[in-house]
């Protein structure tokens, strides 16, 4: 016998060795005695996999609702669908990417077409006849749950009801619950502060608190008929996302300071008090509790004393000034105890979504070797939007509901891979 | 206004561990047979390795060569999942070589050992969620040794060897960075280096059937002065990620000393035991040196803070016949990796190990060894320090082996 016939002895043999591979001893999954077979998602933008300023294939795929189903599946998880666009609208109603860095460093930020467009007015998209279990409507509110008519004024919903334009009259509410089902999620209450907050507290007003107690306590009354169980979550903090805290005070200051080194002050356009009263406005010195929304147009600063002068002001509806910070946060405050004492009496799991993203903000997130933030496009978490996640941001989302729901059912939901999921696409 | 940070992106913290699980124990078939034990016993010309100091005793010359084909399997959960990541099944080859002359009876004998006393092959592919921490290494050093061994008196022996190290290392990781094509983006850091250090040993025989020894082998840094690093990132990125790039490291591989005992209480029987404590105190951090930073990829400094580990060994040989010599061992070594530094290129944990082998004496030249070693290392879980991978890895390691030696 050769050398070689003998290498290819060894060689084999260790290959046999091979299929002994260690194995890791783990608790296995177990569904707690909570029946997932059919689960639904009940939510907003964030439900719906809304990324980048507009809802599209991709963001769909890598909803978190579509991550926690595949989890699921170790625990008698059914199949989960999802009104997604077809491929050949992806683009779906269009969203933004980056083409380049400019010269000095900043993204160049353009927008992907929308192809799922089937009325630009009233703006109606492609509608979607399939299954679904992914009931995240964007822009929905949760005031608007039981308004018979709201598909006329959404065109997210519209696309998802068999009924259209201009008849499209079932309630969220009844369209959610018209499907059996065994388990649901619930992410609800953002767009009651965040509306307002993104508008600069200009042109959407904040729920009233008790309205909103009422709504949401109606929702969930509605969910957990007949003892269904399912997890919730609080409304975050919108001070916490990259929408209001890129662009800035001392950022904008310093970029005015490089063309007109004598300025030492920003005017805003600022609420007098943060009473929640009929709001009056004056121009005031900016300061650093002041926040500026990621849209703002920079360009506008200085032209015929724009923002540097107290006659000509930053816009109202560019800053979420000081007082409507502290009214925007008492307003979630009192959102979030409605939805915890709800979970407390309904029996359902609760994922504080407002404790969690504060933390994030403050301390960042190390997950397997991935620094992650709330910073814009770099920290990885919050999609070009500032306001939505990356497909990373909504698995450690899913993570995190898959970790409430373990704590309250005593399920072992097993957690997804956050490192299959990409943070922002760079060109 | 929208400026980009990407200085946090990641810490970008290269990552190269020398744990027990870097020191491959395989210098000697007739050794790994008896538990990997040697330093008092009198084998063949592997005392090079084992017992310069013993060389001196060996009642022939010797010319030998072996290979031991090591495979490392690791297996790893991430916390909260039930899912588990295998490494791929690759196949390292420790070497070991030997040379051993001297005139019959002279009170000196010179050796020449090369040897693979450290190295590493990982692979745990692109889709596994420590990815971000490594995806590969194949780490290799050979140590050349030239080796002097002088007999004091009847009893006592010494001898001492100067080691050069040549090393080689290149590891792989993902980067965090997507584009329209690629899901990650990935750096590869390669390079060579060098470095000195000595064997030296004492070996007792009291002429009663009882040998002692002792040695100790230095530490041995190894300075990698120009070694190559890529990255490959989304095209818009790739200003901050300098590539080709290069780098400075040291990689200190830890002395060991140790104390054996041999024993032969019959005619036919040998039995012996070895202690080993490894000076892995030393390595407190690992500092990489880029030639060419950016804000992104800095100059980085990782805490190691090994601690000191220790190995008891013990074997067993048994002459069977003139032609055939039967041998088994075992022994258990701690690690030196503390809680929350356990990292996926070598997932180290205190290890069992057990062990067998033979010699077919083939003429009364020349001689076939076998050997074979099981090594279990005790599922550790753990959430590392530096990057939060939190799992549970456990590993075994299967190491057959067969050496020729030639002896006059």
């Amino acid at each position: 016998m050769k050398l070689n016939n003998y290498k290819n002895i060894l060689l084999s043999g260790l290959l046999v060795l091979a299929a002994c591979k260690p194995k890791v001893d783990v608790e296995p999954a177990s569904n707690g005695g909570v029946d997932f077979s059919a689960y639904i998602a009940v939510g907003d933008s964030q439900t719906a996999g809304y990324a980048d300023g507009g809802l599209y294939r991709t963001g769909q795929i890598n909803s978190f609702p579509n991550i926690i189903a595949e989890q699921l599946k170790a625990v008698g998880g059914g199949n989960f669908s999802q009104p997604l666009f077809s491929e050949a609208q992806a683009s779906g109603t269009g969203y933004r990417k980056i083409d380049k860095f400019n010269a000095d460093g900043t993204p160049s930020i353009v927008d992907v077409p929308a192809t799922a467009v089937r009325s630009a007015n009233p703006v109606l998209f492609t509608k979607y006849t399939g299954e679904n279990n992914n009931y995240g409507i964007p822009g929905i509110k949760v005031i608007h749950t039981s308004i018979a008519g709201y598909g006329n004024l959404n065109p997210y919903f519209e696309r998802v009801l068999t009924s259209s334009y201009p008849a499209a009259n079932t309630t969220y509410l009844d369209y959610i619950t018209a499907k059996p089902y065994t388990f649901f999620t619930s992410w609800l209450g953002n767009n009651d502060a965040l509306g307002y907050a993104t508008a600069g507290g200009v042109s959407e007003t904040l729920t009233d608190k008790s309205v909103f107690a009422a709504a949401y306590s109606a929702v969930i009354e509605k969910l957990t008929a007949g003892g269904k169980k399912g997890t919730i979550a609080t409304v975050p903090d919108v001070s916490a996302i990259p929408f209001f805290n890129t662009v800035t005070i001392p950022v904008l200051l310093a970029a005015v300071q490089r063309a007109a080194p004598s300025v030492t002050t920003l005017y805003v356009n600022a609420r007098k008090t943060s009473d929640a009263g009929t709001a009056t406005y004056e121009a005031r010195a900016a300061t650093t509790a002041d926040l500026i929304t990621l849209t703002f147009p920079t360009s506008k600063l200085g032209v015929n004393g724009y923002g540097v002068s107290p006659l000509n002001p930053i816009e109202n509806q560019y800053v979420l000034d000081a007082n409507e910070v502290t009214l925007v946060k008492d307003y979630v405050n009192a959102y979030n105890q409605t939805i915890t004492s709800l979970a407390a009496s309904k029996g359902l799991a609760l994922f504080d979504a407002y404790a969690f993203l504060n933390t994030v903000k403050q301390k960042g997130l190390l997950i397997n070797g991935v620094n992650l933030s709330a910073i814009y496009i770099s920290g990885g978490l919050f999609s070009l939007d500032g306001v939505h996640l990356t497909p990373k941001g909504y698995a450690i989302i899913a993570n995190e509901f898959i970790k409430a729901t373990n704590a309250k059912y005593g399920s072992n939901v097993p957690q997804a891979d956050i490192n299959k999921y990409n943070s922002v696409i760079f060109p | 206004m929208k400026k980009v940070l990407l200085s946090l992106f990641f810490a970008f913290v290269p990552f190269l561990i020398f744990a027990q699980g870097f020191q491959v124990n395989l210098e000697g078939q007739k050794q790994i047979g008896m538990g990997h034990t040697g330093t008092a016993l009198l084998l063949d010309g592997s005392s090079v390795f084992f017992n310069p100091g013993a060389v001196v005793n060996l009642s022939e010359n010797y010319l030998q060569a072996g290979v031991s084909p090591l495979l490392f399997k690791s297996g790893f959960v991430p916390t909260g999942s039930n899912m588990q990541y295998n490494t791929a099944d690759k196949v390292a080859t420790p070497l070991s070589a030997y040379a051993v002359w001297g005139p019959k009876a002279a009170r000196w004998k010179l050796g020449l050992g090369v040897y693979t006393p450290f190295g590493g092959l990982t692979d745990w592919g692109n889709n596994w969620p420590g990815k971000y921490t490594l995806t590969s290494l194949d780490l290799k050093t050979i140590f050349i040794q030239p080796t002097v061994s002088i007999k004091l008196a009847d009893f006592i022996s010494i001898g001492a060897g100067f080691v050069y190290n040549h090393g080689t290392v290149n590891l792989k990781r993902a980067i965090p960075l997507a584009d329209a094509n690629n899901p990650q983006g990935e750096a590869e850091l390669k390079g060579s280096g060098s470095g000195i250090g000595f064997n030296a040993g004492v070996f007792i025989d009291t002429k009663t059937g009882l040998t002692i020894g002792i040695t100790h082998r230095s530490k041995v840094n190894t300075k990698l002065t120009d070694g190559d690093a890529y990255f490959r990132v989304p095209a818009s990125l790739q200003a901050s990620f300098p590539s080709p790039n290069t780098f400075k490291a040291e990689l200190p591989l830890a002395a060991t000393t140790s104390v054996g005992f041999g024993y032969s209480f019959a005619k036919k029987w040998l039995v012996a035991i070895d202690g080993n404590y490894v000076h892995f105190d030393t390595y407190k951090a690992l500092s990489f040196d880029y030639a060419n930073n950016t804000n992104v990829l800095q100059d980085t400094y990782s805490p190691r803070n090994y601690k000191n580990a220790v190995s008891l060994r013990a074997g067993v040989q048994y002459k069977a016949c003139d032609q055939l010599m039967l041998r088994a061992g075992g022994g258990y070594a701690s690690t030196p990796v503390r809680d929350g530094y356990v990292t996926p290129e070598v997932p180290d944990a205190n290890r069992g190990f057990y062990t067998a082998g033979l010699s077919y004496l083939v003429n009364k030249h020349f001689d076939i060894d076998l050997s074979f070693e099981y090594e279990h290392l005790a599922s550790r879980t753990q959430t590392n320090i530096e990057t939060q991978l939190a799992g549970t890895f456990k590993s075994n390691v299967y190491i057959p082996g067969v050496a020729l030696v030639y002896h006059w």
